[in-house]
């Protein structure tokens, strides 16, 4: 496995050095090359994903969409290095997963935060959260106290520094776990459908902070989700279903991919569906994905059909 | 709605609050062994100067302090009966079969009573001052040295941080089962003793099997943070002993100095003074 790991490290990046974070804005962050990835339980052998290829930039923001059981999870968990695939290789910042001695160099570049905000937090106050990871990679005090300050500003949690996670509510909760990754500053933030629990409110205080990180802070993102609303603003979108990456593409594309869009059982944003239908229903429509564009879209149609009529 | 992490936790603002949780820790040991040196009224009388100027300090109410006795009320009753009715001594008061009350007993047990009450009041000091999260920094770092013989000392700090982390969130978990299963029909107040403990078993099957599961992504969080990246592991929090520590373990050796000086009757230096000697020679 090792050896493996070297050598496809070694192929993959000529100018690996010690914790080699080097990429750029728009170089491959995160590489996954035909990965195959099955859960063994006894005999029973259940396939994660199979034959996945995947490229991650600098700086992009990335949305892996699909239904329970799709395998966007495993996905997930393949991309730093909490699994390994069983074939392929997944290379981050040219250092391969299966390289056991560089895996802390691969979490800290892509940090990872899960759905549960409860179930990632170590301490009872928020600032001491927030360093453990920090304090975990071994970084000097005074930087620790900086790390953690821009963290929480940066997720707009600064008030509550001295504060307990118990109070909170689940966005703010959630919030803190990404600050909590973002002190080990990292590369590339992987969000685990770290949407899935939370209400409305909460998910679209977590969507702006994922923006704010992208646009302000040029950190790559990758937005493990089942909400297709969420995937409106990303760079690219990639669909499972059964493991296998059915259809990618930027939203415009993929969403209007209707095949791939029924076949891994997703919804299209409310916009988007309407656009579809009432085009289905006669009228000369293109397609929309946010409100404002289907309102435009309307509008035009009908002043479009208004002329024809006269 | 107090938040149930901080345990006994008081704040306030205070040179006690303010102290060191080691040196707290240290001064708390301290303080044990001194109750337990204590032998006659009067070092236990010092004893109780000690208690109550560290509680003057600390600002915390008096009452909040005696409340906490009010646990240990069973052990007490329990302690002074047994040693007023068993002692062996000379001075028979009233006599019974094998039972005997003396004159001894009574002082006995009456210095039992005071010390288990000193002792409460002082070791109960550390929690109202101290919030359970330093507490756990302090032992952590007091336990440092246990690192040379391979005791993995911030292993258990974490593992005591997680669960003080976890107690708010598994009550709060415990509680909604339990509607839950209400809701289903189950009766957790009536019948006896042995019919409420089975009706427990429904609220703690579905609590092990979420504990279980909050453990795994846990796992997987500290992963994610790098546990265990380095072993030159740095530190956030740094604690600093302070003039404030310092004042207290000079009062506290004082008052040790204080009472082993009482206990040996300042080695006789008061045995001209027949009301002062009487005091010590009980």
């Amino acid at each position: 496995m090792s050896d493996k790991g070297t050598e496809s490290a070694a192929n993959g990046a000529p100018q690996v050095t010690e914790n080699s974070i080097t990429a750029g804005q728009n170089d491959a962050l995160i590489v996954a090359k035909d990965v195959t990835y099955s859960y063994r339980n006894g005999e029973q052998v259940s396939r994660g994903v199979k034959g996945v290829d995947l490229e991650i930039r600098g700086g992009e923001f990335v949305v892996v969409l699909g239904r329970n059981g799709s395998g966007k999870s495993t996905l997930a968990k393949l991309l730093n290095g909490f699994l390994v695939p069983d074939e392929g290789t997944v290379t981050v910042n040219g250092v391969d997963t299966a390289d056991d001695d560089k895996i802390f160099d691969v979490r800290s570049t892509v940090g990872m935060v899960f759905q549960n905000p409860d179930n990632q937090m170590v301490a009872s106050v928020i600032e001491s959260d927030v360093a453990f990871g920090p304090e975990n990679l071994g970084v000097p005090r005074d930087e620790i106290e900086e790390r953690v300050t821009e963290a929480l500003e940066t997720v707009g949690m600064e008030s509550y520094r001295t504060g307990s996670p118990n109070r909170l509510s689940g966005g703010q909760k959630q919030r803190i776990a990404i600050a909590a990754i973002l002190a080990m500053r990292p590369k590339a933030i992987v969000l685990d459908e770290s949407t899935a629990m939370l209400d409305p409110k909460g998910r679209r205080e977590i969507m702006d902070t994922i923006l704010k990180l992208q646009r302000e802070k040029g950190m790559a993102v990758v937005l493990i989700t089942h909400y297709m609303d969420e995937a409106i603003a990303a760079d690219k979108i990639h669909i499972m279903n059964d493991g296998e990456i059915i259809a990618s593409g930027t939203p415009r594309e993929v969403f209007q991919n209707e095949a791939a869009i029924q076949r891994a059982g997703l919804e299209l944003p409310v916009a988007a569906k309407v656009a579809l239908n009432l085009k289905k229903a006669g009228l000369n429509i293109g397609f929309a994905l946010t409100d404002e564009e289907l309102a435009e879209e309307v509008a035009v149609a009908l002043t479009e059909e208004k002329c024809e009529s006269k | 709605m107090k938040d149930i992490s901080l345990g006994q936790f008081y704040p306030a603002d205070s040179f006690t609050h303010k102290m060191d949780p080691r040196a707290k820790l240290v001064l708390v040991v301290a303080f044990i062994v001194m109750a337990f040196l204590a032998k006659n009224f009067l070092s236990y009388f010092a004893v109780m100067i000690c208690v109550v100027s560290a509680i003057l300090v600390s600002r915390i109410p008096i009452t909040k302090v005696l409340k906490s006795i009010k646990a240990i009320i069973f052990i007490l009753v329990f302690t002074g009966i047994l040693n007023l009715l068993f002692y062996n001594g000379d001075t028979v008061l009233w006599e019974c079969w094998r039972v005997k009350i003396t004159v001894e007993g009574i002082i006995f047990s009456i210095k039992m009573v005071l010390r288990l009450v000193l002792l409460v009041m002082g070791t109960t000091l550390l929690t109202y001052t101290t919030t359970p999260t330093a507490i756990t920094d302090g032992m952590e770092s007091l336990m440092k040295p246990l690192k040379y013989i391979k005791v993995p000392v911030h292993d258990i700090a974490v593992i005591m941080s997680i669960a003080l982390r976890f107690i708010p969130i598994i009550s709060e978990e415990v509680d909604k089962i339990m509607m839950a299963q209400k809701a289903r029909g189950a009766a957790f107040d009536n019948g006896g003793l042995l019919k409420r403990a089975k009706a427990l078993l429904p609220v703690l099957i579905p609590l092990f099997v979420s504990a279980f599961r909050r453990a795994e992504e846990l796992a997987s969080a500290l992963d994610a943070r790098c546990y265990n990246a380095t072993p030159n592991r740095t530190r956030y929090k740094v604690m600093k002993f302070s003039w404030r520590d310092l004042i207290g373990v000079i009062g506290v050796a004082v008052f040790i100095v204080l009472v082993v000086a009482l206990n040996n009757n300042f080695w006789g230096a008061y045995e001209a003074v027949p009301a002062v000697w009487w005091l010590f020679s009980v």
